[in-house]
């Protein structure tokens, strides 16, 4: 799966980079640096986007402060890096530093390409994960160890369309937090072409005007329902990483978005990606929640919209929503590897993770990775920064080796619930049968 | 290499030697694309065989051998394999069946009417073959969007023409292959009826004018003038294009990602999932080769039946 994700524009690049020379004092505290013999590292990068002259900067910059480390980026199609790494790995030619996003880490892990970050060595190099968002430091982790530090990071939020929810009596600087607050801005965004609000005798749910919330049948639409079951207190996988997104809780999470389309009808039903993101744009639709990379398209758009997190429409047990990120791993190497070399490494690591570092890689359109970041005035009226106060709770889908035949069966699962195809319970009993089945097989792999 | 060959032939006209050595020349010819083909063709497919054969993970240093588990997989009732497999089959062989007769005769119709002095047949022949000079994403990304559930020009056009409601073309199964079969006519028609002119253009007139001597009306032309000459191109043209109909990967991807339910998923979407998504190679391979064989067969019977059909009508 490719994500549509990982490279975006430059808007508020300049304010970005004065923030930067006000962090520049934070820069390199706790870091002690490496101070071997100099030593040439390669690091393989899929910011291919216009996000590519970003990460070369920093790379540059980088080089020029340290004498003794030389880093060669190398940016290619993150595709080409997954299919590319185990054959480096297996005959020794492994990067020194290659990044890996969410949904392969833990296979990678699992499969033995990249090697464990031992709680010493990271102490060495000055990183420190309590500085990082919890989940996020934790996406790969695997078995109780850590092997990699995010880089970059993407976000389900919740777009909002400030002039129809003034339009529907709602405040617009008060988006919804739980799932009463929720349904009832949604009930009161929906208007038939005849002007009956939703609930109205003769309202007429075929022939929508506005409505509350875009719903839809692809991936990135099925990310809603995951939000939903974690914010319930559900689960993708249980303790053994067998599927398990048919539990009470996610049943419950996942009916009440099907009843949005089926029985509230605040939500159009068969829509897809494009026909909602084409009527956000078009003011017909109050929320849409959806990657936050699109925040770059409705700026330039300059619609009067709002971002914020994901409501608890799942439950009441935690805030959640997906995320999406990049981590700096170090893949295995062959015995003999220069430990110089590795030291370096987790000297480069622990530098490009650095607060002013991160502020300047926000730049792409990257979510901040730390609380530190978050907190810098560049974000304080940037849209964006209505995700920040709940930025600690964004959950990847990460942690089990087999995220393909989890997330597979649970996209076509939601699909057939939303469509109205299967009754909600069935498709998530259907979508964790035939996902446990390959897991079946796929634990052989692995063992 | 001249004086090679002048040296030889010289000595072979003067003094013809008892046994010859065995030519190398010929063979030196064929190096270059032998190299390649054992390299590229023969290894890959040696290689694949063994990967089907073998729990097979380039990290994993044990590559246990499995035998046929991962070819009887296919055949075992309630494994995610045969279950999708066949299904994925079934929907490769279904486009087939509706793509390659609408391919066929749409090529040899729009031939038929721009092989006609006609007004305006370069810019017709122009705008019919362009289509496929078009990448599947393009292609794939515009249909995509012209049969949109909501947003789409189909269901737009029969809001205002008709008055009827929209119908959600992309997430009913059976319609979503609407816009993946007629996309896939557009995009690559053109090819079929340029082959189909080249082929019109070689029929002698003179056949025309005895026919029409004898008083033949213009349907006898074409059934037994026509047609007949043109049957060397169709079985080009239907073997070709069976082929490709059966290799369906990107239309279908890019335009329902194989949804409803996997009802318009391609055997070779399929096989990537498995192997790509899901890390499972060694089934993947198995299925690949599978499939492959079915291809074989059906080529070979294709090539039989056709074989016979232009002898016959050449005769």
């Amino acid at each position: 799966m490719i994500h549509p994700t990982r490279s975006r524009s430059f808007s508020g690049h300049g304010a970005a980079v004065l923030a930067l020379l006000a962090l520049g004092a934070v820069q390199g505290a706790g870091a002690q640096g490496y101070s071997g013999p100099k030593v040439q590292l390669t690091f393989l990068h899929g910011f291919t986007g216009p996000d590519r002259p970003v990460m070369e900067g920093l790379i540059k910059k980088y080089n020029d402060s340290h004498p003794n480390v030389q880093v060669r980026g190398q940016a290619q199609p993150w595709g080409t890096t997954w299919q590319q790494l185990p054959a480096l790995v297996a005959s020794g030619k492994a990067p020194d530093v290659v990044v890996i996003n969410e949904d392969q880490i833990t296979n990678f892990v699992a499969r033995g390409a990249v090697s464990p970050l031992a709680p010493a060595e990271l102490k060495a190099a000055g990183i420190d994960k309590t500085n990082f968002f919890g989940p996020l430091f934790a996406t790969a982790d695997y078995k109780g160890q850590s092997y990699g530090v995010p880089i970059s990071s993407v976000a389900y939020v919740m777009f909002y369309n400030k002039d129809l929810m003034k339009k529907a009596g709602l405040d617009p600087n008060k988006p919804p937090r739980t799932r009463d607050e929720f349904l009832k801005a949604a009930l009161a965004c929906t208007v038939d072409k005849s002007g009956k609000k939703a609930g109205e005798t003769g309202f007429d749910p075929k022939a929508l005007d506005t409505w509350g919330v875009s719903l839809y049948n692809n991936w990135v639409g099925a990310r809603a329902a995951y939000a939903a079951i974690l914010q319930n207190g559900g689960q993708m996988v249980d303790k053994d990483q067998n599927a398990a997104f048919n539990s009470p809780q996610a049943v419950s999470a996942v009916q009440f978005l099907v009843d949005l389309v089926q029985k509230q009808h605040v939500a159009r039903p068969n829509s897809t990606e494009e026909a909602e993101l084409a009527a956000f744009s078009q003011g017909k639709v109050c929320f849409f929640p959806s990657g936050q990379w699109y925040l770059d398209r409705f700026e330039q758009q300059k619609m009067n919209f709002g971002v914020t997190f994901m409501p608890r429409v799942g439950g009441t047990v935690k805030d959640a929503a997906w995320g999406g990120s990049s981590h700096l791993t170090l893949p295995k190497q062959r015995s003999g590897y220069d430990a110089n070399k590795r030291k370096a490494a987790l000297d480069f690591m622990a530098w490009m993770t650095q607060p002013a570092q991160n502020l300047t890689w926000t730049s792409t359109g990257s979510l901040p990775t730390q609380a530190a970041v978050a907190k810098n005035p560049t974000f304080a009226k940037a849209p964006i920064g209505g995700i920040f106060d709940r930025l600690n709770s964004v959950y990847a889908t990460s942690g089990y080796p087999w995220v393909g035949q989890v997330m597979g069966p649970f996209d076509q699962a939601w699909e057939a619930a939303y469509l109205g195809k299967k009754p909600v319970a069935q498709a998530l009993n259907d979508g964790v049968k035939e996902s446990n089945k390959q897991i079946e097989q796929a634990r052989k792999n692995f063992q | 290499m001249t004086i090679t060959q002048a040296s030889a032939r010289t000595s072979t006209a003067r003094a013809p030697t008892p046994r010859r050595r065995v030519p190398l020349e010929p063979y030196l010819y064929l190096l270059p694309h032998a190299l390649l083909f054992f390299l590229f063709t023969v290894y890959p497919i040696g290689y694949g065989l063994y990967i089907s054969l073998h729990r097979w993970d380039l990290l994993n240093p044990v590559k246990a051998f499995v035998g046929s588990e991962f070819y009887r997989n296919l055949f075992t009732p309630g494994t995610p394999q045969a279950d999708f497999f066949w299904k994925t089959l079934w929907n490769t062989t279904f486009f087939t069946m509706v793509s390659v007769p609408l391919l066929l005769f749409a090529a040899l119709g729009l031939a038929l009417l721009l092989h006609r002095p006609i007004f305006g047949r370069i810019f017709f022949r122009a705008v019919f073959f362009m289509p496929g000079i078009l990448t599947v994403s393009v292609m794939g990304i515009l249909w995509r969007w012209m049969f949109d559930n909501q947003i789409g020009l189909v269901n737009a056009a029969r809001e205002v023409l008709l008055g009827a409601p929209p119908i959600p073309w992309l997430s009913t199964e059976g319609l979503a292959w609407v816009p993946i079969v007629i996309g896939t006519v557009w995009w690559t028609v053109g090819f079929n009826m340029t082959l189909y002119l080249a082929a019109l253009g070689n029929v002698p007139i003179s056949l025309y004018e005895a026919a029409s001597l004898d008083g033949a009306t213009p349907w006898q032309s074409f059934r037994f003038i026509t047609l007949p000459l043109l049957a060397p191109v169709t079985l080009f043209v239907f073997v070709t294009t069976a082929l490709a109909s059966f290799q369906l990967f990107g239309q279908s991807l890019l335009i329902t990602n194989g949804g409803p339910s996997r009802s318009t998923q391609s055997v070779i979407q399929y096989i990537t999932e498995e192997g790509f998504t899901n890390a499972q190679y060694s089934s993947a391979a198995a299925m690949g080769f599978v499939f492959g064989l079915i291809m074989l067969i059906f080529t070979a019977a294709q090539f039989g039946l056709m074989a016979r059909d232009v002898k016959g009508g050449e005769g």
